[in-house]
């Protein structure tokens, strides 16, 4: 649960304007696309985590089959995708946060001027102090994040469903119609954006260990939440299209679902009018899936201190809260400043190019497990081997090439955390021979 | 020790070495097992507790796929003291960075075996100590045998480690350990006592926080 808990909502409510204002009703087609460009990275995941039982998902698999470098690149990589995500879902937060008192009539002073330059303060306030809120949680104490999750997805997953069944009636199938107005090209870009709208499996592998006959549950539990997540998706995209149209849900941005709700949701007792519901929706999932980053992002810095690929305070408890307290802390302050310094856009599709990168990882570990361990026992065993991997790894490369094109200061700022990730290591295997 | 997890390889997962797979996985370390039957495989596969290797440890080939280059310790565990020792040394040649061996023999003459490998163990010699203890039927009892769903554990405090210099008052322990005494065993502690680095604590624990309670202690 805890998997679908991150990927199914806040993914959606904060990804689907955005990737209207690019492809326009193509967006649709973007989420249908990325599920099918997922599901043979979702193989691969299964078959691993079937075969490597680990907790720490795409790292520990990463670990188990290339030499040290490699699997610290991973790590690395991944450790940023997750805090990367965490400052979206933050920033996501926020313009609901905004959106959902406005309903209420209360109206906080938007943007302020610094300098000259126009920056919308309340918004990044609201971010910056949801990461601090969310870290301090996980810092001190352990069950910050378990327990609920369970609950809290299924929230989430009522919210949707009550957003699709209401606004099934008042979508109109015009609305689709140009269905490519930025050209059948602007599907890609798209694609990288909201990839990470289905980031959610790797987290199904992070926590395999606590789950109960792990060796059947965990393949299952990476098909079923990607169906679910693809199915729900789509219905909510198609009506948020149908109901607003793509242009004016691209304006809309981040809020876009909510905007959406405002007009066909009924009115509902006590909470006045039912788009009021909705953007509470938007906030409580984005607050959620923050959570389940800022925990998986501290459990992939745990797990390279304990290896020793990050300083080895990463990989300690607090004496006094029993918390990976330096990993949380750091992860959340990558958070923060990424929310103060970059663009909601850019933070999308750097997350996003990060998850594509450790997945073609993820996908080429299987072949080599496959290569030169053929011994060992796979419980699941993904059908029509070699073709999906080899799908997987070619596809994911294209989307995350094709930022190149569309976004290259992106590239330019993966590039230059992948060189600190460089000298971290150098410097770490320096002082590993000194000892 | 306690650089972390370590990565151990087991060979041979029998009554000893799938005991040994889950006292290891407890301490949060992980583990490949190379193991013939395929039963046995399986049952292991089920518990989900280290990745399988299924064939036959004795075979180079299938030893190399225990991945023993990037691995710290080589166990072999198997009922055949001739075996075990063949594999302590193919495991040697093969692996490409520094290997810790340790190889279960069948009978006493444990110190001319250390030239081969870096440990032995003789599991029977245990097993009776516990029978004895047993027999006796008396409460003292050996370390070794506390069995069932507690460990004891002797802890040396290494310097560095988030607990080292702490009280015990300061320090939150996981809920199910308890520190029992001192190297010294002079009292039990009390909560003024501070954790030494370098010093050994006797420490009590639930399987399932004993990673915890290692990683507080040795970082």
């Amino acid at each position: 649960m805890v998997g679908m808990g991150a990927m199914i909502g806040a993914g959606i409510f904060v990804l689907t304007g955005l990737a209207a204002e690019i492809a326009g009703p193509a967006a649709i087609l973007v989420f249908g696309l990325n599920g099918v460009v997922t599901t043979f990275t979702a193989l691969s995941y299964a078959e691993l985590a079937s075969a490597i039982p680990q907790s720490g998902g795409g790292y520990a698999f990463v670990k188990e089959v290339f030499a040290p470098a490699s699997s610290f690149v991973m790590g690395w990589m991944l450790w940023f995708a997750y805090t990367i995500a965490g400052a979206l879902y933050a920033i996501g937060f926020a313009s609901n946060f905004v959106e959902f008192l406005s309903l209420f009539g209360v109206h906080v002073p938007e943007t302020a001027r610094l300098l000259g330059v126009t920056i919308p303060v309340a918004e990044i306030g609201f971010a910056v102090g949801i990461v601090g809120l969310l870290a301090a949680l996980n810092a001190v104490s352990t069950s910050a994040s378990g327990g609920a999750e369970t609950a809290v997805t299924l929230v989430k997953i009522a919210i949707l469903l009550v957003f699709a069944g209401f606004g099934a009636f008042a979508a109109e199938p015009g609305e689709f119609t140009p269905f490519f107005p930025a050209g059948e090209l602007s599907v890609v870009p798209a694609m990288g954006l909201t990839f990470i709208a289905f980031e959610g499996y790797d987290l199904i592998a992070t926590v395999t260990e606590e789950v109960e006959n792990p060796r059947k549950n965990i393949p299952r539990a990476i098909f079923l939440s990607l169906a679910a997540t693809i199915v729900i998706y789509l219905l909510v995209v198609y009506v948020a299209i149908g109901t607003l149209g793509a242009e004016r849900l691209g304006a809309a941005g981040e809020t876009a679902i909510a905007q959406a709700a405002e007009s066909f949701m009924p009115a509902v007792p006590l909470l006045g009018s039912g788009a009021s519901l909705i953007a509470f929706g938007a906030v409580f999932s984005t607050v959620s899936a923050l959570n389940a980053v800022v925990l998986a992002s501290s459990r992939v810095a745990f797990a390279m201190g304990r290896e020793r690929q990050l300083p080895p305070d990463f990989g300690r408890l607090h004496s006094k809260y029993g918390t990976p307290f330096r990993a949380v802390l750091v992860s959340a302050g990558i958070m923060a400043v990424s929310v103060v310094g970059l663009p909601i856009q850019q933070v999308g599709n750097l997350s996003s190019l990060f998850f594509l990168l450790s997945f073609v990882v993820v996908n080429a570990s299987v072949i080599r497990l496959r290569r030169e361990r053929p011994n060992v026992t796979r419980p699941f065993e993904i059908p029509l081997y070699p073709a999906p991997p080899v799908l997987g790894i070619l596809l994911n490369l294209v989307i995350a090439g094709y930022f190149l094109v569309t976004d290259p200061v992106t590239w330019g700022l993966a590039v230059a955390w992948l060189a600190f990730g460089g000298g971290v290591y150098l410097f770490l295997e320096r002082r590993k021979d000194q000892l | 020790m306690s650089t972390g997890s370590l990565d151990v390889v087991v060979a041979g997962a029998g009554r000893v070495g799938l005991r040994t797979v889950r006292i290891l996985r407890e301490y949060g370390h992980s583990v490949t097992v190379v193991e013939r039957d395929r039963d046995r495989c399986e049952e292991i596969s089920d518990e989900y507790l280290a990745t399988i290797v299924e064939g036959d440890a004795t075979h180079p080939d299938t030893l190399r796929q225990a991945n023993l280059d990037d691995a710290d310790v080589l166990a072999a565990l198997t009922g055949n003291q001739g075996a075990n020792l063949g594999i302590c040394v193919a495991g040697t040649r093969i692996a490409e960075g520094e290997l810790r061996t340790v190889a279960r023999i069948e009978d006493e003459g444990a110190e001319s075996y250390r030239e081969i490998v870096d440990d032995v163990v003789f599991p029977e010699e245990l097993g009776a100590v516990g029978a004895a203890n047993a027999a006796i039927g008396g409460d003292v009892r050996a370390f070794e045998e506390v069995a069932g769903d507690l460990r004891l554990l002797e802890v040396r405090v290494q310097e560095g480690a988030p607990a080292a210099g702490k009280t015990l008052s300061s320090v939150s322990l996981p809920r199910g350990s308890l520190v029992v005494s001192d190297e010294v065993a002079d009292g039990i502690p009390r909560p003024e006592m501070e954790l030494r680095p370098g010093h050994t604590y006797i420490i009590a624990a639930e399987p399932a926080v004993a990673d915890e309670v290692l990683n507080l202690m040795q970082g």
